[in-house]
């Protein structure tokens, strides 16, 4: 098989979108809302009505793909949209909120998820990411390593998916150990 | 071999040819990409089994996403339309914004081909394949711990989303995981289960362990895992049984691992360069 080596240039099909996450809304006014600035944003999104075990305030959500949350509350802070929450359709609905920490002679691993960010116990810089399967992590990786945890830049301010909110978790957590072994 | 997947590079068009590796990039078709975590590692790693098995090369087809979906989305296109003309024998799915509707649209792209492609998913490819309920169209999969306690997870759509007693799990839970996960029709026909001790799996149970040498540094490293998923593509592609390229592939990338020194500071690329090395030492053949 041979491709040619071509360079491929294709358009997004619309399709309909299988999401795996509900935006509940307050007032059906910001559910509107919220769906022209997604939509205008690219995103696939449709307004539905939600089941009655998720609604919380207005006869409005939005189906959304659960791992676009990140990118999508930021885009709505951006923008002034308000919104209650994200619930996944199916399961507890929690985030996992747990970490695992692993030492190394000169480093500590901290194991958030699908995602392990390690750094220098020394020096407090990020050493490696590993981890994770969304696109945004390679790119945050690469924005991340090498720098001071005090210093680098949030997953969750840079990065779109649910991955990168689990590597912000881990970050948070190498900083909280690496403060507190400095003032210590 | 077509191995498919996102890289870190805004604005990279979708492109295909034949991938070279040059150390701290891999070019594809004259861009270089950096040869990191994620697609290109796993890449990466398949290119170096197949140079020197002196296999025809894999044929890398990606695009660039920094997150946002859109070179995903043009990835899931192009294969939806052209995978049944392409026909490739091994078909990688890798880094890409999870996806359940489009990764059903491929699946059903896919049983179109005149010859079914031996299946490989790994990264969000592999959970879009779990959440959309299509684990089952697929050979392989390569889940680290974490990822295996989101496949034994009836609920989960992502792990960030799995169940906190698994996620608790340690790894001499992996058994009760990889039986969880057939019952529940999560698994790939063959599941490779990346960690501190690699298990192989078929049939809800495991039928191989690998444990040595045993490299703890290597978990820190972004990319380690990768690798493997390309090492097992390239190894299933040169006609190995799926469960002794498993076990070659895990043993091969513990001791390319090793021979690369490793600190958690090192480089994926670093380990990949060690991969002739611990073929050779490894001897193998197809």
């Amino acid at each position: 098989m041979n491709l040619g080596g071509k360079v491929m240039v294709l358009k997004k099909a619309k399709v309909k979108a299988e999401s795996g996450g509900l935006l509940l809304f307050e007032k059906v006014e910001d559910a509107v809302r919220a769906e022209e600035i997604l939509s205008e944003a690219d995103y696939t999104v449709r307004l539905v009505a939600p089941p009655p075990t998720f609604r919380m305030g207005c006869d409005l959500a939005i189906e959304i793909n659960l791992v676009e949350q990140i990118g999508i509350g930021r885009l709505f802070r951006e923008k002034g949209v308000n919104y209650l929450k994200v619930v996944p359709l199916k399961g507890a609905g929690r985030l996992l909120d747990v970490v695992k920490v692993t030492e190394f002679k000169d480093a500590t691993m901290v194991k958030a998820g699908n995602m392990k960010v390690t750094f220098d116990k020394n020096k407090g810089t990020i050493l490696n990411v590993s981890g994770g399967g969304c696109p945004d992590i390679p790119y945050l990786s690469a924005s991340l390593i090498g720098k001071k945890l005090s210093d680098a830049p949030r997953p969750k301010d840079i990065g779109f998916t649910l991955c990168a909110m689990m590597m912000d978790r881990a970050v948070v957590e190498c900083l909280e150990l690496w403060r507190k072994r400095s003032t210590s | 071999m077509l191995a498919c997947g996102t890289v870190p590079v805004k604005d990279l068009p979708l492109i295909s040819g034949r991938a070279v590796f040059e150390g701290e990039f891999l070019s594809v078709n004259g861009f270089k990409v950096p040869c990191a975590q994620g697609t290109a590692a796993m890449i990466g790693g398949a290119l170096s089994v197949a140079d020197c098995l002196k296999l025809e090369p894999p044929q890398a087809l990606v695009v660039g996403d920094t997150g946002r979906g859109q070179g995903s989305y043009l990835l899931y296109e192009f294969l939806i339309q052209r995978v049944s003309t392409l026909s490739p024998d091994v078909l990688v799915l890798h880094y890409c914004l999870p996806d359940m509707t489009l990764m059903r649209k491929l699946c059903e792209s896919v049983r179109s081909c005149a010859k079914r492609p031996l299946m490989i998913a790994d990264a969000a490819s592999m959970y879009a394949a779990k959440a959309a309920g299509l684990a089952t169209e697929f050979d392989i999969f390569t889940p680290d711990l974490c990822e295996m306690a989101f496949l034994a997870d009836p609920d989960a759509s992502h792990p960030a989303y799995i169940n906190k007693h698994l996620f608790e799990a340690d790894i001499a839970k992996v058994p009760e995981l990889v039986a969880a996960a057939y019952q529940l029709k999560s698994a790939a026909r063959l599941l490779l289960v990346k960690g501190a001790v690699d298990y192989i799996a078929e049939d809800g149970k495991v039928v191989d362990i690998v444990s040595e040498p045993n490299i703890p540094e290597l978990e820190a490293i972004g990319g380690t895992g990768d690798v493997i998923t390309g090492i097992v593509s390239a190894l299933a592609y040169a006609g190995l049984e799926l469960r002794e390229a498993a076990k070659t592939s895990a043993l091969v990338n513990r001791m390319a691992g090793k021979l690369a020194r490793p600190s958690p500071a090192t480089r994926v690329w670093q380990v990949i360069s060690q991969l002739p090395a611990a073929l050779e030492q490894r001897r193998v053949t197809c």
